[in-house]
């Protein structure tokens, strides 16, 4: 099959006041017609930057090198004029972006959005523009499309303005769909259903597909060429199979092996480090103590918001909804489910972070919820929690030492501040950091050692519980095994009961020796992680399991179509 | 894109001051700035234009720059001064020897008082005293208005501003009421009432002198911007998850709203001050010049514009632009400073 | 509404009451016996309990009827709407002047932004605001009025028309080109930010050139602040510029409150507080439903 779009030793900077970054260092690949091609990296890799320099959609301050090329039908897209390059956009090639709800124009409706595209290519007339828009929102799977052509953006749902934006990039015909993570920002069921459509409005306008992901699980399903970048250069590329069969760069290597896999639960999770350094090895399979007494048991938790919706009425939201559920010492409980199943909302309860609306939480024999305020600062002592967002979690304006000195101070542990400064080193160098960190400040540390100095924090007051609210969530797949490793190694040594909550099934498969699935504050099944995998009860957690990317074995053929109940080989 | 780690340790300030330096603009303001205030330092102290209310000169004595022109009311009072043998008129006027009786008494008395110039630096005003030692300690009263009362409303705004965004319900509910009372009436109105009560009520006396008059009245009316900007600031922090992690290990809520979260947006409410700071000076040159500024006693640059006026009709320009050049000068300066300290502390260009 | 109207009386009353002067001494003036001075003190209320003449206050606020003022012997609310026209000749043509011209300026520089011309621009704006808005009308109203004599230096007359096209263009003038600059400042703030917004890179994605995403796209979204902003200065057209009515000798509310705190006249500084308070907190409102058709996301409580 002939090349469509063709990129040559792309080299784009980017400038700052103090600074020049190289963002991409001679990236070359090739799109080819009709099939799918992606490029796959952790964050900065520059597989964003590579991918919208196609139709120059880069930031003010971006430099691209003179040098680099980018052929498309015969011209080199980076010398073309501006006005070659407006009608080129939205016409012939198209993007459609990570964040759906911001990339919409707020004020303006869907059906504007969509015809807008149509009349400024087509120069179709406004009547005939908004008919086909709707013909258009309904190809992209929207119910109602007529009724939804006078709907604003935020009255839609995340998968439903995904579509819209879809739609608006198919509305011409294009030869090349360039896709930036569009599913990253949506629940895991939902994004099933964005990717096959994408894959069957492929196959029908027989367009090409530049698709960037950071997930090689997706990757693997709907890919027929895979390019890996990391930091700005390509480290291998070719056909999927080939890729995911026989990778030839140990950066490859590594990305493919430290996800948590769903058919084993090794002891350690191999990191990026072993495979750069050749020293990989699958590890023996994880052994857990057994089940005891309930550390903690949570019983009937509730919680209710009541939404002020005028002076005098008000409407309520129940978030959580009788969740009960026990912890044993050395052991893991796992909560998982999407957006809004209340998952978060249960961690807060039992750290009294949030006012329960009914239900108990014992730690040993005290009933949390009870307590005052007085009464609850020495359990503090006793259960900690991690959150998710390790850029929002630190105290941008405190030292790392101060972070960690803190709580130890408030509870008056150490008998000084010598003391309180040589347990944090050590809790420090234990999490794998360096100790001239106790002067420096968040922004300078990456997202995983900053997770690494949250759990630090929460170790300090030596708790015996740890409520683990995504702790790797927003980190880069190769960091989190360091950090799920650390985790674990934790455990392993003092003790600790862990409450684990993430949207990702197979990380919760992997850290609990107890999984519950919930769904809009309920808990709809609850079991062993093995039990759950292979012969799920509930429709809902079935739902789940399928939507989870396989990679090549969720490939039903070998050009990438994907199937929509995703059968285990 | 490839990250840039820091390698000094480095907190929020000293990268401020780094960025700050190269920012030319925002250097080139700073000095002025500076400027300004060394020499309101040292006008306050006394050493500099300390003794501006003297007449030194004669009445609308002409710049230095324009020597000696014609100055009507300047030759007059001149010429009183050295007074000549004056005409015998007792035939005419029948009191003419009691004032030749008077005048040659007057002489005898010995009146310490200096000669009048007929030119100043930049002139003088209507009763002859310099205007360059008045536009300096103009400065200085009306900076030093200003910047008092941006940071009095500062206090009142933050402090109100913080507990009505952390602990929300009904502190906040009894705050916004009192700030849409606030609000509700015309800032321009506020000012008038309190100014017509504070002159002539209960506590007249004590605002006799100072300037704490306009500083109330600025205050009063003024520290419901900052209000609202620091509970916007406070509502968004307090669920931000390092402050649950603060309240996970047991910060009390003193402790969250002071030490962890306050300085977080201290570079917010840094630029709303420099904001007010230029907001008040301008109002209070306003006000100095309806008469409801500063006391009589004290000159500003409010003041100097308000003589001004009926000055220009006689041709006399220098005291206006002496207060405007100064007033211009300054402001201008500080509105750079600003701009440049809020682009050097917008996390987005870092 | 209602708890805000209460707290703005009582504030009023609570500052006037216990921060002001004695009401009888001021209106029986400086060589009056203790007689007529407490006379006056009857007539008034002024010897009965605070919380009655609190009363007494707030029946004189819904009855419209806030006696005489102290000096004029006029009644204050025809005070009021005497002067109020007076001050909406000119204030109104100037809010309507200054958005008018501040919104092509900004649009026109935000569209340059980075450029020479935008910080050039931007530098000028910043010294302009630094010279006293006194400044302008004392230079302006010697040089155009009085040197070069194309605008009447000061003045008012009875007749609408005269008014409008004679005595009220150089004070609306003034005031215009004063308020042009702030106003393109913060403008040009606004369609910045918008400009920073994802919705623009999608537009861009689409095809759409510069000019037509800022006319279509940013405008509209730029409008949300705007108007927040034009419903801000709306309750200052009823106060006017008192400035610009001392300079110019016009009749307007502005300057007849001037006169009021410069005699101590407290019944009609606090009526005129009063209304124009309740008049803001309508103004408000208003705003608010305005917002609903401005920005979709934003629903009626």
């Amino acid at each position: 099959m002939s090349v469509l779009v063709r990129v040559a030793n792309l080299r784009v900077s980017f400038v700052t006041r103090q600074t020049r970054v190289e963002a991409v260092r001679g990236v070359s690949f090739d799109v080819r017609h009709d099939a799918t091609l992606a490029l796959v990296g952790e964050s900065g890799s520059g597989k964003t930057v590579s991918a919208m320099s196609i139709l120059r959609l880069l930031p003010e301050n971006a430099i691209v090198d003179p040098a680099s090329r980018i052929d498309y039908g015969g011209e080199n897209l980076l010398a073309a004029p501006g006005a070659r390059l407006r009608a080129l956009r939205g016409r012939e090639i198209s993007a459609v972006f990570q964040e759906p709800m911001s990339s919409l124009n707020p004020v303006l409706t869907v059906g504007e959005q969509v015809a807008e595209v149509l009349r400024l290519h087509r120069r179709m007339a406004p009547r005939q523009a908004l008919e086909r828009a709707a013909e258009l929102l309904a190809e992209v799977g929207i119910p109602e499309p007529r009724a939804r052509l006078r709907a604003y953006p935020h009255e839609l749902s995340g998968g439903q303005q995904q579509r819209v934006m879809i739609a608006m990039a198919i509305a011409n015909e294009p030869k090349l769909l360039i896709a930036d993570e569009p599913t990253t920002a949506l629940d895991v069921t939902v994004q099933r259903q964005v990717l096959e459509l994408i894959a069957r409005l492929r196959e029908r306008h027989r367009m090409s597909v530049l698709f960037i992901s950071h997930d090689l699980g997706l990757v693997g399903e709907i890919a027929d060429d895979v390019v890996v970048m990391r930091e700005g250069e390509v480290r291998e590329s070719g056909p999927t199979q080939r890729i995911f069969n026989a990778p030839r760069d140990p950066y490859t290597r590594a990305l493919l092996a430290c996800r948590p896999r769903l058919d084993t639960r090794p002891r350690r999770l191999p990191v990026i480090d072993d495979f750069m350094r050749g020293a990989a090895a699958p590890g023996a399979p994880l052994e857990r103590p057994p089940a005891g007494a309930n550390l903690v048991e949570a019983k009937g938790l509730r919680k209710e918001f009541r939404l002020r919706t005028g002076w005098f009425s008000s409407k309520s939201l129940v978030a959580v909804r009788e969740v009960s559920f026990g912890v044993t010492r050395g052991r893991t409980v796992g909560l998982v489910g999407e957006s809004g199943s209340g998952k978060t909302t249960v961690a807060l309860l039992v750290m009294r972070l949030l006012e329960a609306s009914g239900g108990e939480a014992r730690l040993e024999d005290t009933d949390l919820l009870r307590l005052s305020g007085a009464q609850m600062m020495a359990f503090r002592r006793r259960i900690q929690i991690v959150f998710q967002n390790p850029y929002a979690s630190l105290n941008p304006r405190m030292s790392i030492g101060r972070t960690l000195t803190e709580p130890m101070r408030i509870h008056r542990l150490g008998a000084d501040e010598g003391e309180r400064i040589e347990r944090a080193r050590r809790l420090l160098q234990r999490v794998g950091l360096p100790q001239d960190a106790m002067h420096r400040y968040p922004h300078e540390f990456s997202g995983g050692q900053r997770q690494r100095i949250a759990i630090a924090r929460a170790l300090a007051v030596e708790p015996e519980v740890l409520i683990c609210d995504e702790p790797v969530s927003a980190l880069d797949v190769s960091v989190q095994a360091t950090v799920l490793n650390l985790l674990l190694d934790l455990q392993e040594e003092r003790g600790l009961a862990y409450l684990f909550i993430s949207h990702d099934l197979a990380v919760v498969k992997y850290m609990s020796d107890e999984v519950l699935v919930m769904r809009e504050g309920e808990v709809v099944e609850r079991g062993a992680p093995e039990a759950i995998y292979r012969a799920p009860q509930h429709e809902y957690t079935r739902k789940l399991l399928a939507a989870i990317p396989r990679g090549l074995e969720g490939r039903k053929f070998g050009d990438g179509a994907l199937t929509s109940s995703g059968t285990q080989p | 894109m490839a990250a840039v780690l820091d390698v000094t340790p480095e907190n929020a300030w000293t990268a401020l001051w780094r960025r700050l330096q190269q920012d030319r603009v925002g250097a080139v303001s700073l000095g002025i700035v500076v400027a300004y205030l060394v020499m309101i330092l040292f006008a306050g102290a006394g050493f500099l234009a300390g003794g501006w209310s003297r007449e030194v000169g004669v009445p609308y004595a002409n710049p230095a720059f324009i020597g000696e022109r014609l100055n009507l009311e300047g030759v007059l009072r001149k010429r009183a001064e050295h007074k000549g043998v004056a005409p015998d008129l007792s035939a005419v006027d029948p009191l003419a020897p009691k004032y030749a009786e008077w005048e040659r008494r007057t002489g005898e008395l010995k009146m310490s008082e200096p000669e009048r110039s007929m030119t100043l630096p930049w002139g003088g005003d209507r009763w002859g005293r310099d205007v360059l030692d008045k536009a300096i300690k103009g400065s200085q009263v009306s900076i030093a208005v200003g910047v008092t009362a941006a940071l009095c409303a500062t206090l009142i705004g933050t402090l109100l501003g913080a507990f009505a965004g952390f602990y929300g319900r009904w502190v906040n509910d009894f705050l916004e009421w009192l700030y849409n009372v606030f609000t509700s009436i015309p800032p321009i109105l506020l000012i008038f009432s309190l100014a017509a009560v504070l002159r002539s009520g209960v506590f007249a006396h004590l605002f006799a002198s100072g300037i704490w008059m306009v500083v109330i009245i600025l205050a009063a009316t003024g520290w419901t911007g900052m209000y609202r900007l620091v509970r916007a600031e406070y509502m968004k922090h307090r669920s931000r998850e390092y402050v649950l992690a603060a309240q996970a290990i047991g910060a009390s809520s003193a402790s969250r709203m002071f030490v962890h979260i306050l300085p977080n947006v201290s570079h917010v409410i840094l630029v709303q001050l420099s904001l007010l700071v230029v907001a008040f000076i301008k109002v209070e040159v306003i006000l100095s010049f309806l008469g409801l500024g500063v006391p009589v006693d004290m000159v500003s640059w409010g003041t100097m514009l308000s003589e001004a006026q009926t000055e220009l009709v006689i041709g006399k320009w220098w005291q206006l632009a002496a207060a405007t050049a100064f007033m211009a000068v300054f402001l201008t300066a500080f509105s750079m400073l600003t701009d440049s300290l809020r682009d050097a502390l917008d996390p987005k260009l870092r | 509404m209602v708890p805000t109207l209460a707290g703005v009386i009582l504030l009023v009353f609570l500052l006037f009451k216990f921060f002001g002067g004695d009401p009888a001494q001021i209106l029986a003036g400086q060589v009056a016996s203790q007689e007529q001075i407490d006379a006056i003190r009857r007539e008034l209320g002024l010897d009965r309990p605070w919380y009655t003449q609190l009363g007494i206050f707030v029946r004189e606020i819904l009855s419209f009827d806030f006696g005489k003022s102290w000096m004029t012997r006029e009644q204050v609310s025809a005070i009021f709407l005497t002067r109020l026209p007076a001050t909406l000749t000119i204030t109104i043509p100037i809010l309507l002047l200054e958005a008018a011209l501040a919104i092509p300026t900004a649009m026109l520089v935000a569209y340059y932004r980075g450029t020479l011309l935008d910080r050039t621009v931007m530098a000028i704006c910043v010294a302009a605001m630094s010279i006293s808005f006194l400044v302008y009308i004392i230079v302006g109203q010697y040089v155009l009025g009085f040197l070069l004599g194309w605008f009447p230096v000061q003045g008012w007359s009875d007749d609408f028309w005269r008014n409008l096209l004679t005595y009220a263009p150089l004070p609306i003038l003034l005031a215009a080109l004063v308020g042009l600059a702030p106003q393109t400042r913060l403008y040009r703030s606004f369609f910045l930010d918008e400009t920073k917004n994802d919705y623009v890179r999608t537009a861009r994605a689409k095809g759409l050139s510069e000019p037509a995403i800022l006319r279509k796209h940013v405008l509209r979204n730029a409008l949300v602040p705007v108007v927040t902003n034009v419903s801000l200065l709306v309750p200052g057209v009823f106060v006017g510029s008192f400035l610009l009515e001392i300079f110019f000798s016009i009749p307007g509310l502005g300057r007849e409150i001037y006169l009021a705190v410069n005699r101590s006249d407290y019944p009609v500084i606090q009526a005129v507080t009063i209304y124009l308070s309740v008049l803001t907190m309508f103004i408000n409102l208003a705003a608010d439903v305005l917002y609903t058709f401005v920005d979709p996301r934003i629903q009626l409580r």
